[in-house]
C-alpha cells in the first residue's frame, strides 16, 4: 500500500499520463491473458513481456526489473518452445506453472508500476477528466487516504497486544482476528464520522463540481505509446 | 427512504471499502501458497465478512454497495487483473443491493445473505483460469496434437472446479457474515455504536 | 457578526446513522460576537463549548441531529437558511484531532482542498498556497506526506488550509490538545496574525496560557450555559487561584505554586545500559549509554517534539526488538522480551488497547497466572476495579465508557498483569483541570502501591502535581535529569518557557 506515500514530485525518468498507463494495462492484460501460443499472437506476447521491464526501469527499480524480466522471458519462451515438445502430465505441469506466471505476471507488474508511479491526486484528477462521477471519485480518494491510517492503527494495536502479552500463541485464530479487527473497526467508524464532519466544513459536496490543482497532460510520448498499444490490439484482434 | 448520496455516505463507502479490500488482500497474499489458492474463495470471505457486516449495518440506501463493487473492480483492474473483473464485481454488488433492500437495510439475516452474494466478485479473479486462457491454450494445441488429445487434456482441468468455487464463495461469505453478526452483537451493539 | 439568541440545542441520544452522541448540548445561549473579535470559550468537559463551535461552522444542524430552538445568525443570515456549503465559505474550522481532519494524503493537496471545493482557479490556488507557505514559514511542509508529520506540523497544515481560502470567521476546537509547547507557540503566532488581519476568531480551549494576550473576551461555560464572562481588561487579573476556583487551567504558568513536600523514599533503582536505537527511516534515534531511575517514583520524560521521548519509552517497554540495551531491575538483567514482561504502557489513544467486551473481561485478560481459577481471577479483578472506582461499570463494554474511564480501564489491566513499571504517553492531552487532577491523583496512588511510573508529557501543571523526577530528552540523548523540588522547579519552568508562547516573551 505504497500509494499514499508518493507525493506529486516524482522521481521517475519518464512521466506518463495516467491515461497512457491505463492503455498499457488494458493492452497487456488482454494480450497476455487470452493470447494464443502460436503465430502472430505469440510475437505480440513477447513484446508485451518487455513492457513491465521498461516500466520498472523508468521508475528506477533496476533490480526488480531485471529479475522479473528474466522470469517472464523464461516462462514465455518455455510456453513457446518447451510446451509443444512435451507430452502428458509434464506438459500439463509446465503449462499450468508457466501459464499462471506469464498470463498474470505482466499485468501484476504493470499494476504495481501504476500504483508506484501515480499520486493520489493525479489519479483522482484523471478519473474526473474521464467523467467518472464524484460518487466514485470521492470514496476512492478517501480510500487512498485511509490506507496509511489503517497501517498506523494496525501497528499500534499490535504493540498493545505485545504489551498485554496476548495473541502470541495463536490457539484460536478467531479470537486473534477479533482482537485485531474489532479495535480497527471501532476506530474506522470513528474516523469515518470525524472525517465526514471535517470535509463538510471544508465545503465538500456530493453533487458539486471541484477543480484540481494537480496538472496532468498528454505529451508526445503518451500519444506514441497509446498509438502503439492501439496498433497491437488491432493486430491481436484482426489476425 | 432517502436515496441521495450525502458526503457522509461517500466517506463511509470509501473507508469501509478500504478496510474490506485490505482484509481480502491480506488473505489473498496468504493465498499465494498454492494449496490455499484454490480455497481463496472460501477463506477470503470468512475474514472479510466481519468488517463487511459492519459496513452493511451502515448502508442505508440503494447504490452504496454498487459503488463499493465498482471501486473494487477499478482497484483490481489497475493492479493488473483482467477485465472480466468488472462484470463480476458489479454483478455481485447489484445482487447484494437487492438482497439488502429486501431486508429494508436493517435485517441482519439479509446482511448475512448479502455477505455471501457479495463474495461472488472473487470469481472475477479466477474466471480467466477456466474460460479465458484455457480455451486459448487448447485452441492452440488442436493444430499440433489433434482434437482427441485436447479433449483428454481438458478433463484434467475440469469446469466443475469453477462451480465449486461459486459454492465456496457462498459458504465462505455466509460463515463470514455470521461471524460478523456475532462481532456486531458482542461488541458494537454492547458499546452502543450501532 | 455572529449572534446567538436564546439558543437551546440537545443532541438526539441516537443519531440518524445509529451512533451515540455523547457531547452535551447548550441551553438558552445569548452570545454576540463582533466582527474581528477574539473569543475564548472554556469550561470543563461536557460544558457545551464544542456545541457552540458546531453551531457556528454549520455542523449543527447539517451533520449532528438534535432539537434546536432559538436562532443563530451569521452576518445577519439565519444558519437554518444557509446550506453547510454556504457556511463553509465564510467559516474556517480547525479540529482537535489532526489525525482525522485531513481528506488528503499530500499536504499541498490538503491546503488546496477547501479552495478546490469552491471551484477556484487552480493556478490561483497554487499561487496562494505558495505565498501562504512563505508567510507562515512552512515551505518545508509543502508537498509532503501528511502521515510523516508531527501533530504540531499537522495543525500548521490545517491552519494553512484556512489561510488559502481566508474566511472571515475562524473557529478552533481545542487545537492545542495534541501539541507540545513549541508547536503551541507557533499556533499562537498564527492566531496573532489572524487577529491582526481582523478575522473573527472563536476558540474552544482548556489550555489557556497561550491565549492570554490574544483574547478579547472569555466565556466560561458549564452545563450548556455561560456562567462567567471576562473582558480583555479582566483576563490579566485572573490569578492562578482564581482560575482554580473557576475550574480552569491557569493563564500564567509561572504562577503555579510547587506545593508538595519531599517524600523521599528511594528503595532501589532501575538502570538502563546501552540504549541505542535507530528507526529504519533513520529519522529518529536515541543513544543513551547509561541512565538511572529511582524505583517507586514518578518520572516525567520531557523534551521537544522529535527529541526521542516516545522512542525512549518504547525501548524501555521492550517494543523494539532490535534494541540491544539492557535494563537492570531488581537484580535481573532484562532484554526487550523481558522488559515487555515487566512494563506496561498506557497509550495516548487508549482505544487501541482495549480488546474485550466488558471491563471485567478486559482486566481478567491480563491475568496470565495459570494457577488461578476463573472465579479467583474475577474476584481479584473486581478488587482492582473497586480500587479504581470502576466497579459500577464492570459489565459495560469498554468502548461505551468516557475517555477517563477508558484510561482507568487500561490502568486496571496493567495492574492486573502485575507489571512493576507503568508508562504513560501523554495521559493529560485534552483534559480539563478537574480530569487532569484525577489523573495526577491516580499516578500518586500507583506510586504508593510501589509501581515505578514514567510519564511522557508536555503538561507543566501536571508535572508539578505529581512527578518526582525529570528526564529531559534532547536529540536522542539525555539532556538533563534531576529531582523535582523547590530548587529545580525554576529549571523546569525555564525549559517550558523557552518554548512558551504568549505570556513571558511579549
Amino acid at each position: 500500500m505504497e500509494t499514499g506515500s508518493r507525493t506529486a514530485a516524482g522521481k521517475e525518468m519518464l512521466k506518463l499520463d495516467p491515461r497512457t498507463k491505463l492503455a498499457i494495462l488494458i493492452t497487456v492484460g488482454i494480450i497476455m491473458m487470452s493470447g494464443k501460443l502460436t503465430g502472430i499472437e505469440y510475437i505480440l506476447r513477447l513484446i508485451c513481456t518487455c513492457v513491465p521491464f521498461l516500466l520498472l526501469i523508468s521508475v528506477k527499480l533496476y533490480k526488480t526489473a531485471v529479475i522479473s524480466a528474466l522470469i517472464l522471458f523464461a516462462t514465455v519462451l518455455c510456453e513457446g518452445f518447451v510446451i509443444p515438445n512435451t507430452k502428458g502430465i509434464l506438459n500439463l505441469m509446465i503449462m499450468i506453472i508457466c501459464g499462471v506466471i506469464s498470463r498474470f505476471g505482466p499485468g501484476y507488474i504493470c499494476g504495481w508500476y501504476v500504483v508506484r508511479s501515480t499520486s493520489v491526486s493525479e489519479f483522482v484528477t484523471v478519473m474526473e477528466r474521464m467523467h467518472f462521477p464524484n460518487i466514485i471519485t470521492i470514496p476512492m480518494s478517501v480510500m487512498f487516504r485511509y490506507f496509511p491510517t489503517l497501517k498506523e492503527e494496525y501497528l499500534s494495536i499490535r504493540d498493545a497486544m505485545k504489551m498485554r502479552e496476548i495473541g502470541q500463541s495463536i490457539k484460536n485464530p478467531f479470537t486473534y482476528i477479533e482482537y485485531i479487527l474489532v479495535p480497527i473497526m471501532m476506530s474506522t467508524s470513528q474516523i469515518a464520522n470525524d472525517l465526514s464532519a471535517a470535509s463538510l466544513t471544508k465545503g465538500l459536496g456530493a453533487g458539486r463540481k471541484r477543480t484540481h490543482i494537480c496538472s496532468i497532460g498528454m505529451t508526445c510520448i503518451d500519444y506514441i505509446l497509446i498509438a502503439a498499444m492501439a496498433a497491437m490490439l488491432v493486430i491481436f484482434f484482426v489476425f | 427512504m432517502k436515496t441521495k448520496f450525502e458526503i457522509k455516505d461517500l466517506i463511509t463507502v470509501g473507508i469501509f471499502t478500504a478496510l474490506y479490500f485490505v482484509v481480502t488482500f491480506i488473505v489473498a497474499c496468504i493465498g499465494f501458497i498454492p494449496i490455499f489458492m484454490a480455497f481463496m474463495p472460501l477463506i477470503g470471505p470468512i475474514f472479510a465478512g466481519i468488517p463487511l457486516m459492519l459496513y452493511f449495518s451502515k448502508v442505508k440506501h440503494f447504490g452504496m454497495v454498487t459503488v463499493t463493487g465498482i471501486i473494487i473492480a477499478i482497484l483490481m483492474f489497475i493492479t493488473g487483473h483482467p477485465y472480466p473483473i468488472f462484470i463480476f464485481c458489479i454483478g455481485a454488488a447489484l445482487i447484494t443491493e437487492f438482497v439488502l433492500r429486501a431486508g429494508k437495510y436493517s435485517s441482519i439475516k439479509h446482511c448475512v445473505i448479502g455477505s455471501a452474494t457479495f463474495s461472488l466478485w472473487l470469481l472475477g479473479m479466477v474466471i480467466a483460469f477456466f474460460f479465458g486462457f484455457r480455451e486459448a491454450y487448447f485452441a492452440s494445441l488442436v493444430d499440433g496434437y489433434g482434437q482427441e488429445y485436447v479433449d483428454k487434456m481438458q478433463s484434467y482441468t475440469p469446469t466443475w472446479m469453477f462451480f465449486a468455487m461459486i459454492l465456496m464463495c457462498l459458504v465462505g461469505g455466509t460463515i463470514g457474515g455470521l461471524l460478523g453478526a456475532r462481532v456486531l452483537k458482542k461488541h458494537f451493539k454492547k458499546a452502543g455504536m450501532i | 457578526m455572529i449572534e446567538f439568541s436564546n439558543v437551546t440545542f440537545s443532541y438526539e441520544a441516537v443519531r440518524r446513522d445509529g451512533e451515540n452522541e455523547e457531547a452535551a448540548g447548550v441551553k438558552d445561549l445569548n452570545i454576540t460576537v463582533k466582527d474581528g473579535e477574539f473569543l475564548v470559550l472554556t469550561g470543563g468537559s461536557g460544558c457545551g463549548k464544542t456545541t457552540v463551535i458546531r453551531l457556528i461552522n454549520g455542523l449543527i444542524p447539517a451533520y449532528y441531529n438534535g432539537e434546536m430552538t432559538g436562532t443563530v445568525t451569521l452576518g445577519g443570515r439565519n444558519i437554518r437558511d444557509m446550506s453547510i456549503y454556504d457556511i463553509s465559505g465564510q467559516v474556517g474550522s480547525v479540529f482537535q484531532n489532526p489525525r482525522s481532519q485531513f481528506f488528503n494524503v499530500n499536504t499541498t493537496d490538503e491546503m488546496a482542498f477547501a479552495a478546490e471545493n469552491r471551484c477556484l482557479d487552480p493556478d490561483e490556488i497554487k499561487r496562494t498556497i505558495k505565498s501562504t507557505a512563505v508567510s507562515m514559514r512552512i515551505e518545508d511542509l509543502l508537498d509532503r506526506n501528511i502521515f510523516e508529520l508531527s501533530g504540531g506540523e499537522k495543525q500548521m497544515v490545517a491552519c494553512a488550509g484556512i489561510n488559502v481560502l481566508s474566511p472571515e470567521i475562524i473557529v478552533l476546537d481545542e487545537p492545542s490538545s495534541n501539541l507540545d509547547h513549541q508547536a503551541i507557540k507557533k499556533l499562537a503566532g498564527i492566531l496573532r496574525s489572524w487577529k491582526e488581519q481582523g478575522k473573527t476568531i472563536i476558540i474552544a480551549e482548556h489550555r489557556l496560557f497561550y491565549l492570554k494576550d490574544l483574547a478579547d473576551r472569555m466565556l466560561v461555560m458549564e452545563g450548556g450555559r455561560v456562567t462567567a464572562e471576562f473582558g480583555a481588561d479582566k483576563i490579566p487579573e485572573l490569578s492562578y487561584e482564581r482560575c482554580e476556583e473557576l475550574g480552569l487551567r491557569p493563564f500564567v504558568l509561572k504562577e503555579i505554586p510547587f506545593m508538595r513536600k519531599d517524600e523521599k523514599k528511594v528503595c532501589g533503582s532501575i538502570e538502563l545500559k546501552d540504549f541505542n536505537f535507530t528507526y529504519k527511516d533513520k529519522m529518529h534515534s536515541i543513544s543513551i549509554p547509561e541512565l538511572e531511575i529511582p524505583e517507586g517514583s514518578i518520572t516525567a520524560v520531557i523534551g521537544n517534539n522529535g527529541a526521542g521521548k516516545s522512542t525512549l519509552v518504547r525501548n524501555i517497554c521492550g517494543l523494539e526488538k532490535r534494541c540491544k540495551g539492557i535494563m537492570r531491575f531488581r537484580g535481573k538483567s532484562l532484554k526487550p522480551k523481558g522488559r515487555l514482561h515487566n512494563c506496561y504502557m498506557i497509550m495516548q489513544d487508549v482505544n487501541h488497547q482495549l480488546f474485550t467486551e466488558s471491563v471485567l473481561d478486559e482486566v481478567m485478560l491480563s491475568m496470565t497466572d495459570k494457577s488461578l481459577g476463573e472465579d479467583e481471577k474475577a474476584k481479584k479483578a473486581m478488587d482492582i476495579l473497586i480500587e479504581l472506582g470502576l466497579d459500577a461499570v464492570a459489565e459495560m463494554h469498554p468502548m461505551a465508557l468516557s475517555g477517563g474511564q477508558k484510561q482507568r480501564t487500561a490502568i486496571a489491566s496493567g495492574l492486573a498483569s502485575e507489571k512493576e513499571i507503568i508508562i504513560f504517553d501523554e495521559p493529560t492531552s485534552g483534559l480539563d483541570l478537574h480530569h487532569m487532577k484525577l489523573v495526577a491523583d491516580q499516578m500518586k496512588r500507583l506510586k504508593e502501591t510501589g509501581k515505578t511510573v514514567f510519564i511522557v508529557t508536555h503538561d507543566y501543571e501536571f508535572i508539578l502535581r505529581c512527578c518526582d523526577r525529570i528526564i529531559r530528552v534532547d536529540k536522542g540523548m539525555i539532556g538533563d535529569e534531576y529531582d523535582l523540588n523547590e530548587k529545580t522547579v525554576g529549571k523546569l519552568l525555564d525549559f517550558m518557557n523557552i518554548n512558551d508562547g504568549g505570556n513571558e516573551n511579549v
